[in-house]
């Protein structure tokens, strides 16, 4: 038959094609190893499917750690610049394509899960507007703690975004630029979802200004994220190394800050002011922290902090970094205990006893899971009472 | 309003209408723009000649929830059909052997374009002040993973169900040998990623993915189908649905720059260098992987090539940015004349090189020789005699002891390879437009095949020092370079590259490329 096809003619159902097709096929597979990737060292016992998609995506040389491809980039940045070098960070490792999100997300299950939390959020808001719970939540707390200081803490999670940016293009290896694109999407989520609330209430309350000009205001001028603001600054666009971006921001300031805003402040305080909206967004905040910090967690800790080649050198790297940007966070937490004032007073819940206790489980978290393995020496007691020095 | 009365409003609100209120994506992307603020150390870490208008919009206002549901509802269709029917008819199994192989080089390539997009809308994404232009640019980041993903998908399902899975399996790691590689990292790696941040995304949204993204992701089904491959058009076709956003972006790259003095300065050279880069590789890889990878044909690439790429692309593509003072690349007529016989070049020199390719190439047949006589008049006296003798000399055969690539010393026909696109040409065995130029530079040579790279060098030769095959493999054996490179089955020692793909064929091993004592020459070095 003519080998011209024409009319849109397929070759699986074209049964004259079909024909000369399977002629063609050999009798039996001409190859018996049918794993793709099955050069990869596993995380696991074999090779697993975000593995098999995602590890050594990424054409970078051998003279990068772990690169598989070899030679010079063919193009460079003007004056000469490589497309990616190991000077774009000051951390060392063997094999910068060791990393693996603990959760061996793909692009396909990423959002699957976020597609989900989607859809059982439209129906949350569509359930919670009708059953009237809005009634319940207390003036002060919605109009101006959810109004405004809700909404400026959008600004920290909204510039945290914008930390990945140049993360999701300098780093060296391909598991971890997928995972930094990720987490970073988690934030500007969490940004959304805070103006989703605002704009939910400003449905639900006449009245209620869901714009952004307070809380912008209150985040650029206000004394309350004046720390946080000048931190979360530094991290985005004051800061270079991909690596210490993301130390700073993920183990240092969002599991401290971040932590005791969302869940000592918001998420705990919200319920004692009949407010059961705002733990529903901050409980996805939540989950979001949790798979952030084991990702980030497998790539400083699991990764570069035992590197058989540069272990020691990366961990006395991370208590540099860590003596760099801890007292700014502290900073940051103290100036944010100005709040405290700001909102009506309920014995044992926002009085100096249970702040201290709130700020107590914060740091003794971080220093459990984040500074204890890096053999990071801290005196929580001493920062717990720097930070509470804030009160008003 | 006073809080008290706002209360009373919410519950005399409630009293009125319990009807059950959410909130759309549209009603939280409108705050969007807001949500940044000026601080000093606010600027890009990425320089850029050009400055990117604060105040740009996005066409497709997405939150990252929305992102992720659109997505997640794609992948349902195109998973499902390829885990479910496609897998229950066999439907690996029923595609011609020619063009599975060519699917481990187009699947594999487009991944790393793919993943290379990946850093460069991060480049973009950090470059852009405007939060809808940086949204525009992040959803464009996670779609490009979602590409990469579903690339790899393919050598996947190629490798765990189809008829020759080496190379599919391993295409990651064994890539790299090939005199093929190198270019396609100029276009879709480096050409997207290093350099000035909008000539990155020039070379990305505006060429790359709005003038070759559819012969190459839309065309490539058309081949695939007729070739009984429905994998790849469910995938590509899934993939494709992002690239809409994409071309916005490029299209709100060049409206955020437009009023911009630096624009009517640099734009159109930016653009013409962008699309001399992609086009030097793209225009003749594509043509070879279609026609010479298939068994059936579609259409003459050249024809393809006219319509996407001459004519709704430099014609009605860039008409549309004409407002904004973009005009066709100056290149666009050279590239013309390339489409008609560079990928014919191109395959002669791949298939003189085959052992170091990572799939199975096949010589045209005798009805082949008559498409392409009858498309391409002049083909047979260049190209078909020439096939004729090397397939007289055994060519396919492993006892022959004859690789093409000895047809071209012995008739003193040296190919090099062009410093700036990396691309193989062969100057006295051409009918593409190719024409050899040497330059040299602190001792060392580069070699040229066009003017449109060479002034590219010229201008910042510090932008393309990368070494090519030849330097890299001088005086080695071509076996010990196959295996160093893992181009071997795994059985250890039958190689993953054949010249056919005729299944009577005897398969090479390292043995029989050893025996033939075939050692990498720099051609430069004799000049
Ligand atoms: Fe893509
Ligand atoms: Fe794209």
């Amino acid at each position: 038959m003519s080998i011209v096809v024409s009319g849109g003619r397929r070759g699986l159902t074209d049964p004259k094609i079909a024909a000369v097709i399977l002629a063609a096929i050999p009798d039996q597979p001409l190859e018996t190893q049918r794993k793709m990737n099955y050069f990869v060292t596993p995380r696991g016992k074999r090779v697993n499917e975000y593995e098999t998609l995602c590890c050594y995506t990424q054409p970078t040389p051998d003279w990068i750690p772990g690169g598989l491809d070899w030679g010079d980039w063919t193009q460079k940045f003007h004056g000469g610049r490589p497309s990616w070098s190991n000077e774009s960070t000051e951390m060392h490792s063997t094999d910068w394509h060791r990393h693996r999100d603990p959760a061996f997300r793909w692009h396909a299950l990423y959002v699957k899960d976020k597609a989900e939390e989607w859809r059982y959020t439209d129906r949350f808001l569509k359930a919670y507007s009708a059953d009237g719970h809005v009634r319940s939540i207390d003036p002060v707390w919605r109009d101006e703690v959810l109004g405004d200081y809700l909404g400026a803490f959008g600004f920290s999670e909204y510039g945290l975004f914008n930390s990945h940016s140049s993360a999701t293009r300098d780093c060296l290896g391909d598991t971890l630029r997928m995972s930094i694109a990720m987490i970073g999407l988690d934030k500007v989520d969490n940004a959304q979802m805070i103006q989703m609330e605002r704009t939910f209430l400003a449905k639900l309350v006449p009245g209620f200004d869901e714009s952004t000009a307070a809380p912008k205001k209150e985040w650029t001028q206000g004394s309350i994220y004046k720390g946080a603001r000048e931190t979360v600054e530094e991290i985005w666009q004051g800061t270079y190394d991909w690596n210490e971006i993301l130390f700073s921001g993920h183990m240092i300031y969002d599991p401290l800050f971040g932590q005791f805003v969302r869940r000592e402040f918001f998420l705990r305080l919200s319920a004692y002011y009949g407010d059961n909206l705002t733990p529903f967004f901050i409980n996805q905040m939540q989950l979001y922290h949790s798979q952030t910090k084991g990702i980030t967690k497998d790539m400083f800790h699991t990764c570069l902090a035992v590197d058989e080649n540069f272990g020691d050198y990366n961990v006395s790297l991370m208590n540099m970094w860590s003596d760099k940007w801890l007292p700014r966070t502290v900073n940051a937490l103290k100036d944010f205990m100005g709040i405290f004032a700001k909102i009506p007073s309920i014995a044992g819940v926002t009085d100096k006893a249970a702040i201290e206790a709130a700020l107590g489980r914060v740091f003794e978290d971080w220093k459990r899971d984040y500074a204890d393995p890096i053999g990071y020496k801290v005196d929580t007691a001493a920062l717990i009472k720097t930070v509470l020095s804030g009160l008003k | 309003m006073a809080i008290s009365s706002a209360t009373k409003a919410a519950t005399d609100a409630l009293e009125v209408n319990r009807a059950p209120v959410s909130v759309g994506a549209q009603e939280v992307h409108k705050w969007l723009q807001s949500f940044t603020w000026d601080f000093d150390k606010n600027r890009t870490k990425y320089s850029t000649k050009y400055h990117m208008a604060n105040d740009t919009k996005e066409q497709f206002k997405l939150i990252a929830k929305e992102y992720a549901r659109m997505e997640s509802v794609k992948d349902e269709r195109q998973f499902g059909s390829l885990q479910d029917v496609l897998t229950r008819v066999d439907a690996a199994n029923r595609v011609h052997p020619k063009w599975n192989e060519s699917m481990k080089v187009i699947s594999n390539f487009l991944e790393v374009g793919e993943y290379n997009a990946i850093a460069a809308t991060g480049m973009l994404w950090d470059s852009a002040t405007a939060p809808e232009q940086k949204n525009g640019y992040l959803g464009q980041v996670l779609d490009e993973i979602r590409h990469t993903n579903q690339c790899g998908y393919i050598n996947y399902y190629f490798a765990k169900q189809g008829q020759d899975a080496a190379g599919h399996n391993d295409a990651r790691r064994t890539r790299a040998i090939g005199p093929l590689w190198k270019g396609m990292k100029r276009v879709f790696s480096d050409g997207f990623i290093s350099g000035d941040a909008v000539e990155c995304s020039i070379n990305l949204q505006l060429v790359g993915e709005a003038c070759f993204t559819n012969p190459l992701i839309v065309a490539v089904t058309e081949w695939a189908s007729a070739n009984g491959d429905e994998m790849t058009p469910t995938v590509f076709l899934s993939i494709e649905t992002d690239e809409l956003r994409h071309m916005a972006n490029g299209y709100q790259t060049v409206v955020s720059i437009a009023n911009d003095e630096a624009a009517s300065k640099y734009l159109n050279t930016d653009l013409n260098n962008a699309f001399w880069t992609q086009q030097k590789y793209f225009t003749p890889v594509l043509g070879m992987m279609f026609e010479y990878g298939s068994h059936f044909k579609v259409e003459p690439w050249v024809k393809t090539w006219n319509r996407w790429v001459y004519e709704d692309w430099g014609g009605i593509w860039i008409g549309r940015l004409g407002k904004y003072g973009v005009e066709s690349p100056a290149s666009l007529r050279d590239a013309k004349k390339d489409a008609y016989w560079a990928h014919h070049d191109l395959f002669m020199i791949a298939y003189a090189l085959w052992p170091t390719g990572f799939f199975r190439l096949t010589l045209p047949t005798a009805e082949e020789a008559e498409w392409y006589e009858a498309n391409y008049p002049g083909w047979y006296d260049m190209y078909g005699k020439v096939y004729e003798e090397w397939r007289a000399r055994g060519c396919e055969d492993p006892n022959s002891g004859f690789l093409p690539l000895q047809w071209f010393i012995e008739n003193n026909h040296p190919i090099y390879i062009d410093r700036v696109s990396q691309v193989p040409f062969c100057p006295s065995y051409s009918k593409g437009a190719s024409t050899l130029r040497v330059l040299e530079l602190n001792g060392k040579k580069h070699s040229f095949s066009d003017q449109w790279g060479e002034r590219m060098w010229l201008s910042e030769p510090e932008r393309y020092e990368c070494q090519n095959i030849f330097e890299q493999y001088e005086g080695r054996e071509l076996s010990e370079v196959i295996a160093e490179g893992h181009g071997v089955r795994s059985d250890g020692f039958t190689l993953i590259a054949q010249p056919h793909t005729s299944k009577d064929g005897r398969l090479w091993t390292l043995d029989d490329i050893k025996k033939i004592g075939c050692v990498f020459a720099d051609p430069l070095k004799s000049l």
